[in-house]
């Protein structure tokens, strides 16, 4: 089974291949090997992007492969993200208040603990008592298992609903994005509980774990996050490559005719609509301690658009197309906005690429749309089909 | 640390006036000291996204001032070379950027950070990594990082002298606090509400409103404010709405009419800056709190204006967030030039008592626990969108644990004596020593 | 006494010297007050200025309110000054002579707010029958901030000489209002209270709210000789006014939480504390164990229990009691209120309801646009919201060059719709019509072209607000009441929005490019073989829609701030107007951005402290909406509305 799986999808062995060489290249040159060739943060900006290539391929499968355009895959990223991060900032000021309050005669309340913690998490928004959400923040078990259900039911109920109902193409594009708006204003509150537009910070800081450096830390989250996306292709692959798969993609080619067929359609979309919304969430839980800082902007719908923009540069319908657009898109716009790219003097003005590069990025989504349906995939379909 | 003399002033003035000559056009040669590396400022201010609109400015104004200094000879001898980095107003790029600066370009300090969340997700690395940040905004308060200089005003220093000046002066009886959402609005309207009940206003006589970012539909908020003041009271508004949001605010009010005489506004996020974006005629009357104007008058200043005028253009205002980068960037030099060395730790150590003329007037102090003493100005607004100054204090020293929030009161931050930003003063032991993020 | 008599003398002397005295001499013994005038301590000042009776008063409180008041550094006088230039044109405040000085060596004053409020009082008596009407009207204006009961006589002593129509009015209302708060005969404060219960004004309000200003007491038993406006429950807030008991040294105060640590803390003996062992002290009934303990033991003051603040309670008697002595008078005025708060209420609906007219306007106004190119087209224009911004910095240009702001108004709209119009047609033509097979692709197309030209914008315009001024006939708001009122702009944009929605129905309806329009949406191949060219329907419809775009931006920017991101702000709420409203519908789009508009409203006004909620939940609304209504409230029937 597994020899067919893979002889039918010789494209799997290859991106394993490449990923795993990738990976033993970045881990050998990064500062916790002492090689030192690689910085730390540029061994986190790989790592995050890793996590962004995961979601990507989540999102080539609902809209490449199944023709859901949704634009809130972010929103379940971000719930993965606040899932983890809210285990991350109760342990660790839970350490430095035990820590503080160790030095007193008499023996602190569990009130007094709790209080603390509160205080110490929440007093940035002028607030200081747990809000019910935060219940079971100090299970490292429960906030992981949160990362997979929270986006799971959400993304469960959410399709339900719009399957059942049967909004599709342009009007399910728009009610996505109209679920993230609605989940990024409401994180946006203050009252949310979720520290508002400050968001929650300092998530490289592994509780317990002062001692041990950013260099070997982000290392750890990169490799997690190479080993995931291989995870993640690998299930995607193996669920476009069975009959299920074909299904989905004979939806996306004419979703009446597989009705009419006698498939229960509304059920196999909301497989998928599920099962790549928990990608994402667990991508996303992956991403935001190697950021550092998750707050509500990250959730904005243009986030979403961003990523199907990258999907569709990349090559919908190949998973690899995916991956590269993501990594392409997203690394060459932290190497224009950084500085990176040389500015271009033409005499009566100076282009400078921290402020054209978002017009050059914007027409070039306009090109890749119109010259080149199938993104940088597409290309390299051709090239590899001409050798 | 020695008291600010005559030649120091002198010293600041003829920089002035030098780079005013430069960016005039007039040549000028730099006496390039003989130096193996340059010294490394990092800039690290949003140059596009929501942020780009008040951030850039303040990147321009950094490289004013590197400029001015290379001008004046560098500092120990060596040029001084500016890094300018584009977090792009996105909150996980500033902790990027922040390690970017500090490990790949090895700057020795960072000027750098608008909002409240981007200065926390640079403060990790920044105490990782031992760096050195100044942070040029005003800004709730309730930290005190080892590695952040605060040379903007901490609530003590803006919201509570503008709440006393509408208690004492105006005889403001009932409070409105609008804000947008997010935690600088909120964390200073909790302390302004509480230090209000402290000085007798009943907690039904303030009412606190929260928008979102950039909103524009006023019409029913303003009515609420007018509301208040049917049972006889006078009504102030206290404003701590950001950015663009007070366009339609303030042309909402003019709308229905209501003049600084009726219900006065004190602004703490409107400078000169957001005024060059509406018709100020309208507005006339109405105040804001800060510790700098463009209008404030002193040698200094004028030659400050001057000289930014002579760089970005005739139009441009100077406003407040820059007159902290103006007094941080000179104290750091005089840091460095006192401590014979970049070191962080030397030089934050020079840093405490340094001394800087405020562009208002009067000498701005470092205090220990990372903020400044400055003056605190009420200013009304002008037809012409600049302030008239109609009260100035002495200079109030910031204080960075809020005295009027009961879990902040205790606290107290002192890293020159007790070395230690989180000091619990009942306990007398040290809460933490990196900062809550 | 003689030393009596010499120094009664010498006050006499003094006394008589002071009431001759100039104005300067009588500023100078307060420089120090008249220099940095505080609301407090100007009162002396103004007492002095007002009892000496100089005529030259008047000119120099109004002077110094309108900050024309400047002092000589050096000798410390001060001088009526107007600055001209670096010069300063100074008048003497007694004799009225001219000099012409360099203001260098001149500081001028600066009264605040509060002391011009102050100078504004004092000066009421001078001004209420001064022969300038103005005079009059600011003397009007400074009673109406700030009423005392001195001011009644002189305003009814005015009203005699009184022949401007409106001031008179306005003094009529003073009285009334002076006379319900202070006049000394019970059935005229009742006449002119009763004569407040249809005002809906806040200023009679104000009158109405103070007479009934209350002020809570606690005894042991109920008053008889108090006006008692209501016994207060105590149940509901134990510790609230428990602590006013403690505050009146009624009650002994509480142990905290905080103190009952403290105690314990101090009172260690051997690891124990009152025979407690300090490991087990981890609870809070331990720690209240161990303090009763140390009580018992006298250290410490007793604990007060939640029984004992419950007894406590039980023997006093809180109650809020009116400062107006005088029952029948209070009762007119709650009786008063209460009519008047009605109607309050029911204005204020109305009033809610005109700034939901108007959200809905402008919601319709940037969606219309919309509406047509995705209702008619199919076609999703990401891009919208860049036209809107497009629109907005047309206007924004053409006031650059066109500086009376009627005629560029009037320029910039036609200027606006033909600019994007343009830009319409031209994406149109140069992306759009490739990918019309292809509809969730145009949505990154257009995506990409929308930040493309928001950082082109942005590139060019900076990142500033940009002011986009309104015209003076539509600064200012139509004011029904002190309640209803409503600015001419919102009134404006919504009269805008009643033109497009005629002229686009009329378009559609009842002109052959509407025919063709409706022609091409509803089956383009038959279209095309009747003779119609679908290329350039899809052109002008496209154009259209932009074009209204551009309109909405100039009218969104004169009451809102005109930035590189102001579209972003509004795609998708236009959006989500479109579709609740229903794809391919006017009226549907009206429908949509009327029910968005009124529903956000609404929700604002259940929560008035926070509007992100409100935007929060309306967008949670809309997603369940079209749950139940996928296709929208007007939902097209047949094959038109297969997709």
């Amino acid at each position: 089974m597994k020899n067919t799986f893979i002889a039918r999808n010789p494209s799997v062995l290859w991106f394993l291949a490449a990923l795993g060489l990738f990976t033993a290249l970045v881990t050998i040159a990064s500062e916790a090997t002492g090689a030192g060739l690689i910085s730390t943060s540029f061994v986190k900006t790989l790592g995050k992007t890793l996590c962004l290539c995961l979601i990507a391929i989540a999102m080539d499968v609902v809209w490449g492969y199944c023709g859901i355009l949704s634009l809130g895959h972010f929103a379940f990223f971000g719930i993965g993200g606040y899932s983890i991060g809210m285990w991350l900032m109760y342990a660790r000021t839970e350490i430095i208040v035990t820590e503080s309050l160790a030095g007193r005669t008499i023996p602190a309340t569990p009130q007094e603990v709790s209080d603390a913690i509160g205080n110490q998490i929440f007093g940035v928004v002028g607030s200081s008592e747990f809000p019910l959400i935060w219940a079971f923040a100090d299970s490292f078990w429960m906030q992981m298992a949160f990362v997979i259900l929270i986006p799971g039911l959400l993304a469960l109920v959410f399709g339900w609903l719009a399957f059942r109902s049967r909004v599709t193409g342009v009007y399910l594009s728009i009610l996505t994005q109209a679920m993230t708006l609605a989940l990024a204003l409401y994180l946006f509150q203050n009252d949310s509980g979720l520290r508002g537009n400050n968001g929650l910070s300092g998530l490289q800081n592994l509780p317990g774990m002062d001692d041990v450096s950013q260099a070997t830390v982000s290392l750890a989250f990169f490799l997690a996050s190479a080993a995931a996306l291989a995870l993640g292709y690998l299930l995607f692959a193996w669920i476009t490559d069975s009959k299920l798969g074909n299904i989905i993609q004979a939806i996306r080619d004419d979703e009446a005719r597989v009705r009419f067929l006698g498939y229960h359609v509304e059920s196999y979309k909301l497989f998928v609509f599920t099962i790549t919304a928990i990608i994402a969430g667990i991508a996303g839980a992956l991403y935001y301690p190697q950021a550092g800082i998750i707050n509500p902007a990250e959730i904005a719908p243009i986030a979403s658009i961003y990523l199907a923009v990258w999907v569709a540069i990349g090559g919908r319908g190949r998973l690899y197309g995916a991956v590269l657009g993501a990594a392409f898109v997203s690394l060459l716009s932290s190497w224009f906005t950084g500085g990176g790219a040389p500015n271009i003097n033409l005499g009566f003005y100076t282009v400078q690429w921290v402020d054209w590069w978002l017009v050059l990025l914007g027409l070039s989504f306009v090109l890749v749309t119109l010259y080149a349906p199938k993104g940088i995939g597409g290309l390299f379909d051709k090239l590899v089909r001409k050798s | 640390m020695d008291a600010l003399n005559g030649d120091d002033l002198m010293n600041v003035k003829s920089k002035l006036s030098l780079s005013a000559a430069f960016c005039m056009g007039l040549t000028a040669t730099t006496a390039a000291a003989e130096c193996a590396d340059p010294i490394k400022v990092g800039v690290l201010h949003s140059l596009s996204g929501t942020m780009a609109i008040s951030e850039t400015t303040l990147k321009d104004t950094m490289e004013l001032l590197i400029a001015q200094q290379n001008e004046a000879g560098g500092l120990l001898g060596c040029e001084i070379e500016a890094v300018v980095v584009d977090p792009a107003s996105d909150w996980p790029l500033f902790a990027e950027k922040a390690r970017e600066l500090l490990t790949v370009s090895e700057v020795d300090v960072i000027f750098g950070s608008w909002t409240s969340v981007s200065r926390k997700s640079a403060l990790p690395v920044l105490e990782e990594l031992n760096g050195l940040m100044f942070y040029p905004v005003q800004y709730e308060g309730e930290e005190s990082s080892r590695n952040v200089f605060y040379t903007g005003a901490a609530p003590n220093q803006q919201a509570i002298p503008a709440t006393d000046y509408f208690l004492e002066e105006l005889g403001v009886e009932k409070f409105a606090l609008l804000g947008t959402d997010y935690v600088y609005p909120r964390t200073t309207n909790n302390i302004l509400e509480s230090y209000l009940q402290e000085n007798g206003i009943a907690a039904e006589d303030i009412f606190v409103n929260y928008t979102p970012f950039g909103h524009s539909d006023w019409s029913t908020i303003v009515a609420d404010v007018v509301e208040l003041g049917a049972d006889g009271s006078q009504v102030g508004v206290i404003s701590t709405i950001n950015g663009d949001a007070n366009i339609g605010f303030y042309k909402e009010l003019a709308a229905a009419g209501i003049s600084a005489d009726d219900i006065p506004v004190v602004a703490f996020s409107v400078g000169e800056e957001e005024l060059s974006g509406l018709d100020t005629s309208d507005l006339v009357g109405h105040l804001a709190a800060w510790n700098y104007f463009q209008s404030a008058e002193s040698e200094l200043n004028d030659n400050w204006v001057e000289a930014w005028k002579a760089s970005m253009g005739e139009e441009r205002v100077t406003n407040d967030p820059m007159e902290a980068h103006f007094i941080g960037f000179n104290m750091w030099v005089n840091a460095v030039t006192d401590a014979g060395t970049t070191d962080v730790d030397a030089v934050r150590e020079a840093m405490y008592g340094q001394e800087f003329p405020n562009l208002t007037g009067g000498t701005a102090v470092m205090l220990p626990n990372h903020h400044l003493a400055k003056p605190v100005l009420i200013g009304e607004i002008q037809a012409d969108g600049q302030f008239d100054i109609i009260s100035q204090t002495t200079e109030v020293p910031g204080d960075a644990w809020t005295d009027f929030l009961p879990e902040s009161a205790v606290l107290t931050s002192d890293w020159k004596d007790l070395g230690c930003g989180m000091y619990n003063t009942e306990t007398e032991t040290c809460v933490q020593l990196t900062s809550n993020y | 006494m003689r030393r009596l008599f010499l120094s009664l003398a010498w006050l006499m002397a003094f006394a008589t010297s002071a009431f001759a005295q100039d104005l300067q001499s009588i500023l100078q013994t307060h420089a120090e007050e008249v220099a940095k005038p505080s609301r407090n301590s100007v009162g002396v000042v103004m007492d002095d200025l007002v009892a000496s009776g100089l005529p030259q008063t008047t000119a120099f409180l109004e002077q110094w309110a309108e900050r024309n008041i400047w002092q000589n550094d050096e000798t410390g006088s001060f001088f009526i000054g107007i600055e001209d230039g670096d010069d300063l044109t100074l008048t003497d405040i007694d004799s009225g002579e001219e000099t012409s000085v360099s203001a260098d060596g001149y500081s001028q004053l600066r009264p605040n707010g509060g002391v011009r409020r102050v100078i504004g009082t004092a000066l009421v008596q001078f001004q209420l029958s001064d022969p300038d009407p103005e005079r009059r009207l600011s003397a009007l204006e400074s009673i109406g901030r700030r009423a005392d009961a001195s001011q009644l006589p002189l305003l009814i002593a005015s009203l005699e000489g009184e022949d401007d129509a409106a001031i008179r009015a306005r003094k009529e209302q003073l009285i009334n209002f002076l006379t319900a708060r202070f006049g000394e005969n019970t059935d005229d404060r009742i006449a002119a209270i009763n004569s407040l219960s249809k005002d809906t004004s806040v200023e009679a309000r104000a009158v109405l709210n103070q007479i009934l200003a209350t002020e809570v007491k606690i005894a042991d038993a109920l008053p008889q000789d108090d006006n008692v406006a209501d016994v207060i429950n105590t149940l509901s807030d134990h510790t609230a006014y428990y602590a006013q008991l403690v505050d009146a040294d009624l009650a002994p105060a509480m142990v905290s939480s905080g103190d009952v640590l403290a105690a314990l803390e101090a009172n260690v003996v051997e690891g124990r504390v009152g025979g407690i062992p300090l490991a087990q002290l981890n609870s809070e009934d331990a720690r209240n164990a161990a303090y009763v303990e140390l009580a018992a033991a006298g250290t410490v003051p007793p604990l007060v229990t939640a029984d004992d603040v419950t007894a406590t309670l039980d023997d006093f008697y809180f109650y809020s009691a009116y400062d107006e002595p005088d029952a029948a008078i209070t009762d007119a005025a709650r009786a008063a209120l209460d009519s008047v708060e009605t109607r309050v209420g029911w204005s204020q609906f109305l009033d809610l309801s005109l700034d939901g007219l108007s959200l809905a306007s402008i919601y319709f106004l940037a969606a219309i646009g919309l509406a047509i190119t995705f209702g008619q087209m199919g076609v999703i224009n990401m891009a919208h919201g860049e036209f809107i911004m497009m629109g907005a910095y047309t206007g924004y240009v053409v006031q650059l060059f066109v500086p009376d702001y009627t005629i560029s108004l009037l320029i910039a709209l036609p200027l606006a719709f033909a600019v994007t119009f343009g830009a319409g047609v031209a994406m149109e033509r140069l992306v759009i019509r490739h990918l019309y097979h292809r509809p969730l692709e145009t949505l990154l197309a257009t995506f990409g072209i929308s930040i493309a030209l928001q950082q082109i914008a942005k590139n060019i315009f900076g990142t500033q607000a940009r002011p986009l001024t309104s015209p003076e006939w539509l600064s200012g708001a139509l004011v029904i009441s002190d309640v209803i009122q409503i600015s001419y702009i919102r009134i404006a944009i919504f009269v805008l929005a009643l033109i497009f929605l005629c002229v686009l129905l009329y378009i559609l309806k009842r002109t052959r490019l509407g025919l063709e329009v409706r022609a091409v949406t509803q089956n383009p191949g038959m279209a095309a073989s009747m003779g119609i060219n679908p290329d350039r329907i899809n052109m002008m419809t496209f154009g259209l829609g932009s074009g209204i775009a551009g309109v909405a931006g100039v009218s969104i920017g004169l009451y809102a701030q005109v930035t590189s991101e102001m579209g972003a702000n509004y795609i998708v709420q236009s959006f989500m107007t479109v579709v609740v409203g229903g794809v391919g519908s006017v009226f549907g789009t009206l429908a949509g951005a009327g029910l968005i508009g009124f529903l956000q409203k609404g929700i604002e006004w259940l929560n008035p402290s926070n509007t992100l909620a409100a935007q929060t939940y309306m967008i949670l609304f809309i997603i369940l909406f079209i749950q139940f209504r996928p296709k929208g409230i007007v939902a097209l029937k047949g094959r038109a509305a297969a997709d």
